[in-house]
């Protein structure tokens, strides 16, 4: 619950249960667990925030263009939780999302999937966001 | 100048093969070698082409990017440029070649290959004509890549040839000379002109509603491949199909006079031959050219058959056929085919 509050108030910056990215302040949090992912993940179902799952690959030159616009995103959207899985590290979580390209955002709201974003595209999911994000 | 110049929708490829400096082993299978040049050196690259990146994917097996003025796409050992308008391609070479040294990558095959300019006036250097090209390709491809041909094939319209130039090292040779190429696998180069103009029309409209609306999505029909299309304003369109470690693009420029459309991929002799027949089908049926020039690229010599005769039961005629061999590449195979009824 902790972690929804915090960025509900625009605290921002990952969560004290998680070990925090070495990227400095960012307002997007990463999972190196699939238990505390799930964790998460089950504490947000009863949330009607819109969360926007990441799934990168440190390998992956088109995740790389879209770090910097994520993390513009998540200053700009303070309502909209933000998340970052590595499909390498999170293997399991990747393969439950059936993520098949990278990167690939999914719009989450109450627990289920909403919207999906595969590949680079900044304006589409810009556009996705905004329209998710006020609906109740 | 009477005539003013519209968009060059015919591109110049290039693609570069790598190989690993460790003597003990090229590059094992999950090392990423290309893969690793960060986006700050690749866009410097894709600057001196002049172009931008405007959408991008990634698979396990490669990453593929849709370009301002067409598609780059990066595999481990394999780097692919396709550019159109008036981009100055083999700029990209220099840097290329020094960015991959840096990841200890050492070039050992290059193929360029290119149809005719609809606006060859428009060309900026070295692109100006084939003979500068070549000329400039010499000039700076290592030497190392010993073994050079450059070659015109031509079709029975003057304006209708296929450039190719190939550059290869010692080892790519005899390995392809030795082992063949294990997958035989083929690269299909397809240029369209004077296409239907109901179909160029929808190049007015948003990506994803392009690639329904014409069919495009269709074009290949497993599920699992995905597809990264953007369409530009004013108009033209634009897209990189990824499915699995296979490629494919397409590029459309729409405008009436100078419509053209591209559609390239990769396969292997050991597909299903109905597949490949299948999908020249659809392509044909979403953009109804009234010209069209196939060049196929294989080390094996049996792919070009099915080409003729997936095409010619929908109205086109194969008007001519040129084959040549090339170092480490192959056969290139240089078919085209025009309506025999307009509508």
């Amino acid at each position: 619950m902790g972690g929804i509050l915090s960025n509900i108030f625009g605290a921002g910056g990952s969560d004290g249960q998680d070990s925090p990215h070495s990227e400095s302040a960012t307002n997007v949090m990463s999972f190196h667990s699939s238990a505390r992912w799930q964790l998460h993940f089950d504490s947000c179902k009863t949330s009607s925030q819109l969360m926007v799952i990441d799934f990168a690959a440190s390998w992956c030159g088109p995740c790389k263009i879209m770090e910097p616009e994520l993390r513009k995103m998540a200053s700009t959207y303070s309502d909209v939780q933000f998340v970052k899985i590595d499909v390498d590290e999170l293997s399991d979580v990747a393969q439950e999302f059936q993520v098949q390209a990278m990167p690939t955002f999914v719009l989450v709201k109450g627990g289920k999937e909403v919207e999906r974003v595969i590949g680079a595209r900044k304006d589409e999911l810009l556009k996705k966001i905004e329209k998710h994000r006020a609906q109740q | 100048m009477a005539v003013s110049a519209g968009f060059e929708g015919f591109e110049k490829r290039l693609e570069l093969h790598f190989f690993g400096d460790d003597p003990l082993n090229n590059l094992i299978d999950n090392e990423m070698g290309l893969r690793l040049l960060d986006f700050e050196s690749l866009q410097e690259v894709l600057d001196a082409v002049q172009c931008t990146v405007v959408s991008a994917v990634g698979n396990q097996y490669f990453d593929a990017y849709v370009l301002s003025e067409s598609s780059l796409f990066v595999y481990p050992t394999k780097i692919i440029i396709k550019t159109c308008g008036t981009t100055q391609l083999l700029k990209s070479i220099r840097p290329l070649v020094d960015y991959a040294h840096d990841l200890n990558l050492t070039l050992c095959a290059c193929r360029y290959t290119r149809g005719s300019f609809i606006f060859p006036k428009s060309q900026p250097f070295p692109h100006t004509s084939f003979k500068e090209e070549v000329f400039y390709l010499e000039e700076n491809l290592p030497i190392n890549l010993c073994y050079r041909k450059a070659s015109v094939m031509p079709s029975k319209l003057a304006s209708h040839s296929w450039h190719v130039f190939t550059a290869s090292d010692a080892q790519a040779t005899t390995r392809q000379l030795v082992s063949g190429d294990v997958n035989a696998t083929f690269t299909l180069e397809i240029c369209m002109t004077e296409l239907d103009r109901t179909m160029a029309k929808n190049g007015d409209t948003a990506g994803k509603e392009m690639t329904e609306l014409t069919g495009i999505g269709g074009i290949n029909p497993n599920p699992n491949s995905i597809i990264c299309d953007f369409a530009f304003d004013p108009c033209g369109y634009s897209m990189n199909g990824v499915d699995g470690d296979r490629y494919s693009t397409i590029h459309v420029t729409p405008e009436d006079g100078f419509s053209y459309a591209s559609f390239e991929c990769v396969g292997s002799v050991y597909d299903d031959h109905d597949e490949v027949a299948q999908m020249l089908k659809r392509v044909v049926q979403v953009f109804k050219p009234a010209t069209m020039s196939v060049s196929t690229t294989c080390t094996s010599h049996e792919v070009w058959t099915r080409v003729v005769h997936a095409i010619e039961p929908l109205g086109l005629k194969c008007r001519s056929c040129v084959m040549d061999e090339f170092p480490a590449a192959g056969s290139v195979v240089f078919q085209t085919f025009t309506a025999t009824r307009r509508k």
